[in-house]
């Protein structure tokens, strides 16, 4: 057994981890306070030039090859300085790599590299609907085939990226009398398009720079060629993509988690209350050493799912064990950070502040927690029946 | 054109060093190795001169170390290098800069290279000298401390970085060697896809036997973290407490606080 | 024993640093002799011999030309050591000597430990003792490292040295000045200056504030002057501004010792910086372990009361 990152990986992370200190990190709490875009885009712009936004892609599409244990030890290093760059980076190597499973030749060719150049500055994944968030096969946005168009209609919720992403992958019913599940199908409208309007973004808690927005679908006019994959086959696919996104989210979580803690547990060598440094007390001493394995168990995790992955073997189970213990362990440690700070830790002046918020949608996103026991308990079950 | 890149693996200069059990280096088990700094420029300014050149510059890239020193290796690839040469050395840290140098130039006697880039010194033994030697050993011009380059039809003009900011300017015809300062240029982050292209350069490996067998000029008797000044007072703990007796140390000892 | 010492010049000056050669060489408890490269104009006030020969000639920096003059000097004197100030002319030009004379060399040593040569390791983290195993060996020492007592006085035997041919594969094509002064950092009573430690440009005008609360100027270290956040002007250390203020306050700064040459003159000097053990440490008056960021801001409230 080795479990050493590869000389690649290792650069790799080294990469991300300098750019994330010298680019991303200076800028994350005023990105998170009055936020610039401007300069948010700018920063993704590098970051794809660097080849952050197709890790797991194929060179022929302007993907970097690297790999999926890659794209988790980046999107690593990447929260660490910021959530917001992070979620996005994680959401445009998820759209790329939709489009290289399922996508035409034709497509391929058209979209990955405009998001893996930095063309476009993003990608956007559009899936959830008001009535249907963890149960996405019970949407009721609809395509119609109408002579050489699809006509969508409908609307979709909480898109991330979506006034600067360039295309966005959609699913749409396209079988109303199909068992649910049965009838989906996806595709791919350009920004722009008329009929698709960016609806009101949300003001969220945490993630600032990264925009969460609605989108409205009035008689929006696709090409019959933006059909991506099998007709009324998409919501396994939907699934099966959900599957890798949640490496990324989980790594996500995992930088989160660790800056947060680096930061308390310096800080506890330093701030002294009764004559001692708060580091001296077992109650301190503890959250360090409960918050540190659990997030050390969550890299665990997180490489064994990328390494299944990237070894063409099943993972789904492995990535939803990856994602509920990686984004719940950041959670638990985000939580002792800010406790850790005391009364500081709930001001604006310390980042464990910004760091608490921006990791508590890590559970919610990408699959509830809940939502990854279900698929958990349903893989273990199949084999026991 | 060919063109030699030198560059050595350091620890992280802000790690915690301590001296290993025969006391004649540091211990290295818990380190995080890198590129050494001066080496970053000298890689990126060979890159920025084959780029002037159209390409045509073959870049090779010479390392000595251990195992590890692939990842140095590869990240100079990455940036632009072409081939690499890597010295396998477990030892590496008992031979002296003679002994270093000795291996490098016995390398590059019979490969002919028109221009060598080295680092002005590494970062863990500072001794300035490998990259002199060995261009004393070969016979080239050679310039040190560069923080400024260019290159015209054989000719190499460097700015030197002087004391007290005073640069020197020269010029050296080709062949030639130079080492390099911090702020030369500006080293590049190697992209994903050109990491993972590297993977497919060569890095022909040698071992110390197949080059030089000089024998040492100097020796390291001991290596020991350096006497604690005493006298200068260490102020920990709370920020608030610390901004208090900063103020009134200020206050008691210098004149500059009313 | 013997030492030969190698002085510099720099636009037609004797440097100071050349008499710390002798300093050390007191120290070793060896004779010396010198070789200069320079001119009548400005000779080194000291009783021993020295070898001159015309910067005119052989240029103030022309290491292919100084290493034959070294190399006849050695040849004249037999000496034990050669030694040279660890500065862009001196390590430029000792490795070739030793190449020359098969010499080892040991570099920029800063202290004799009982006879033994005491260098840095990691960024003055670690100590070596270093010896040669050579029978001459070359030395440089540390610029500042070795002080001399007294004022120098005396006056030098002069012997004169030539070469027979100037052929060189370098062309020295003149000294670049250092770039405009924004400030004079040399007269400033307070110096506030920021390191890589303060992470980011944007964190500059915090050490700026508390420079401009106390009175005083904005220095800097070489990486933030390199990255940009701060004009070359503000640079302290050796290919800086050299100050002696009455107050030095080094924010997120380690303490090379090529920063140290620049303010080490300080009456008082303040080190913040988050690591116990950087080397800025081992010359602060104060070391205040704590996150920049955190302490200046607090600080410059108080100082601002
Ligand atoms: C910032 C942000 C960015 C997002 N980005 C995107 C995006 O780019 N693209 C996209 O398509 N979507 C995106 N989403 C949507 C996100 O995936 C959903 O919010 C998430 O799937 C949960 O759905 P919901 O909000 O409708 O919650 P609900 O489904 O209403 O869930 C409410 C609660 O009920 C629980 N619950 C539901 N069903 C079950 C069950 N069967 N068993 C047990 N508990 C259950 C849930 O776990 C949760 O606790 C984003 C959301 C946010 C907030
Ligand atoms: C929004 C807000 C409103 C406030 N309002 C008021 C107010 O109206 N009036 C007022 O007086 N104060 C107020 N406070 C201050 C608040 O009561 C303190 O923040 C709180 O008592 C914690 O102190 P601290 O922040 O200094 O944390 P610290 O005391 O520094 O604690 C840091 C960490 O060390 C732990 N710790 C400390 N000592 C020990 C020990 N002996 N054993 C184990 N663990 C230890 C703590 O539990 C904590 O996890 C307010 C604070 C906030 C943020
Ligand atoms: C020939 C030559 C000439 C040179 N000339 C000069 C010169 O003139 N002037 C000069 O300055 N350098 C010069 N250098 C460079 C010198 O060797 C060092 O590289 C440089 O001084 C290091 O600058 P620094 O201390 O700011 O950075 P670093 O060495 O990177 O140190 C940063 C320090 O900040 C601390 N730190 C990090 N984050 C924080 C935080 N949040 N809070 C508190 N502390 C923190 C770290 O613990 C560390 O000690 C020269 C080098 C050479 C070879």
């Amino acid at each position: 057994m080795f479990l050493d990152l590869t000389e690649e990986q290792k650069l790799i992370q080294e990469t991300a981890r300098n750019f994330a200190r010298s680019e991303l990190e200076p800028l994350a709490a005023k990105l998170d306070r009055e936020g610039d875009r401007p300069a948010f885009l700018a920063n993704l712009k590098k970051l794809a030039e660097l080849g952050f936004m197709g890790l797991n892609v194929q060179g022929e599409y302007g993907g970097s090859e690297a790999g999926v244990v890659a794209f988790s030890v980046a999107m690593t290093e990447i929260a660490r300085a910021c959530a917001s760059t992070a979620v996005t980076v994680s959401v445009n190597n998820m759209v790329c790599e939709v489009i290289q499973t399922i996508g035409s030749q034709e497509q391929k060719e058209k979209y990955i590299p405009l998001i893996c150049s930095g063309a476009y500055a993003a990608g956007s994944f559009a899936l959830t609907e008001t009535g249907a968030g963890s149960d996405p096969a019970g949407m009721t946005t609809t395509a119609v085939l109408d002579g050489d168009s699809w006509v969508l209609n409908g609307s979709k919720i909480f898109i991330t990226s979506a006034p600067y992403a360039g295309v966005f992958v959609v699913w749409a019913v396209t079988d109303r009398e199909a068992p649910k599940g049965k009838g989906i199908s996806c595709f791919l409208v350009e920004q722009g398009t008329p009929g698709l309007v960016i609806g009101k973004q949300e003001e969220k808690t945490g993630q600032h720079a990264s925009a969460t927005n609605e989108l409205v679908f009035d008689n929006c006019r696709i090409p019959k060629d933006a059909l991506m994959g099998k007709l009324n086959d998409g919501f396994r696919i939907a699934v099966a993509e959900l599957g890798g996104g949640r490496i990324g989210i989980g790594s996500l979580a995992l930088g989160v988690g660790l800056a947060a803690m680096d930061y308390a547990t310096r800080y506890s060598t330093e701030r002294v209350q009764f004559g001692q440094k708060i580091s001296s007390f077992q109650a301190i001493q503890w959250k360090i050493a409960d918050s540190y394995t659990e997030l050390e168990a969550a890299r665990l995790l997180l490489m064994s799912a990328a390494f299944r992955k990237e070894s063409g073997r099943p993972f789904a189970k492995e990535a939803s064990m990856a994602k509920l213990f990686a984004t719940e362990a950041a959670n638990r440690a985000c939580y002792n950070a800010v406790q850790m700070l005391g009364g500081y830790g709930y001001t604006a002046d310390f980042p464990v502040e910004r760091y608490a918020r921006d990791v508590r949608i890590t559970s919610i996103y990408e699959g509830t927690s809940e939502i990854q026991r279900v698929i958990i308990a349903r893989e273990i079950l199949k084999n026991f029946s | 054109m060919k063109i030699l890149v030198c560059i050595k693996q350091v620890p992280d200069m802000e790690s915690r060093f301590r001296p290993n059990g025969d006391k004649t280096w540091y211990d290295e088990s818990d380190l995080a190795f890198r590129m050494n700094e001066y080496d970053e420029y000298a890689v990126e300014q060979a890159v920025q001169l084959k780029e002037q050149l159209g390409g045509e510059p073959e870049i090779t890239v010479l390392s000595i170390g251990p195992e590890r020193t692939v990842e140095a290796i590869k990240k100079a690839l990455a940036m632009g290098g072409d081939r690499a040469v890597h010295i396998r050395d477990d030892r590496y840290y008992q031979k002296d800069p003679w002994q270093i140098a000795s291996m490098i130039a016995s390398y590059a006697k019979g490969e002919s290279f028109d221009l060598i880039f080295t680092g002005m010194q590494s970062q863990d033994r500072g001794s300035a000298q490998v990259g002199v030697i060995v261009a004393e050993l070969l016979g080239l011009s050679c310039a040190t401390t560069l923080v400024g380059f260019s290159y015209d039809g054989g000719t190499v003009t460097v700015k030197r970085e002087l004391e007290g900011g005073i640069k020197g300017v020269a010029k050296l015809k080709l062949p030639a060697l130079v080492t390099c300062q911090l702020g030369l240029n500006t080293p590049r982050y190697p992209t994903l896809p050109n990491i993972m292209k590297a993977k497919k350069k060569e890095i022909a490996a040698l071992t110390p036997a197949e080059l030089s067998g000089e024998a040492e000029l100097t020796a390291t008797a001991a290596i020991y973290p350096p006497a604690k000044k005493g006298g200068g007072l260490v102020l920990e703990g709370e920020i608030g407490a610390q901004v208090d007796r900063l103020m009134g140390i200020l206050k008691e000892k210098t004149a500059v606080l009313r | 024993m013997k030492a030969l010492l190698i002085g510099e010049y720099r636009q037609g000056k004797l440097l100071d640093t050349t008499y710390e050669l002798k300093a050390f060489a007191d120290r070793l408890g060896a004779d010396s002799v010198m070789l200069l490269v320079g001119s009548d104009a400005e000779l080194p006030k000291c009783d021993s011999k020295v070898y001159l020969a015309d910067a005119a000639k052989y240029g103030e920096y022309n290491p292919d030309l100084h290493k034959q003059l070294v190399l006849q000097a050695v040849e004249k004197e037999n000496p034990d050591c050669i030694v040279f100030v660890h500065s862009s002319y001196g390590w430029d030009l000792a490795p070739r000597v030793a190449v020359a004379l098969k010499a080892g060399q040991v570099s920029e040593i800063v202290a004799l430990n009982e006879g033994a040569y005491e260098v840095n390791a990691c960024n003055a983290k670690l100590r070596r003792t270093v010896t040669p195993k050579s029978g001459r060996c070359v030395l440089t020492i540390q610029a500042g490292a070795f002080s001399p007592t007294g004022e120098p006085q005396g006056a030098p035997q002069l012997e004169r040295l030539d070469l027979s041919g100037t052929a060189s594969a370098i062309e020295f094509v003149g000294y670049e000045a250092a770039e405009q002064k924004g400030v004079d950092l040399s007269k400033a009573e307070i110096i506030v200056s920021a390191g890589r430690g303060v992470g980011k440009k944007d964190n500059v005008p915090v050490i700026a504030a508390l420079a401009s609360a106390l009175g005083g100027e904005l220095g800097a270290s070489r990486p933030v002057v390199d990255a940009g956040w701060v004009d070359h002007s503000h640079q302290v250390g050796t290919t800086g501004q050299t100050v002696s203020p009455k107050l030095y306050v080094a924010c997120g700064i380690s303490g090379a010792i090529q920063h140290l040459a620049g303010m080490k003159k300080a009456d008082f000097i303040v080190a913040i910086n988050k690591d116990k053990d950087a080397p800025i440490g081992e010359i602060a008056d104060v070391l205040v372990v704590a996150d920049v960021m955190q302490f200046v801001p607090a600080f410059t409230a108080k100082c601002a009361r």
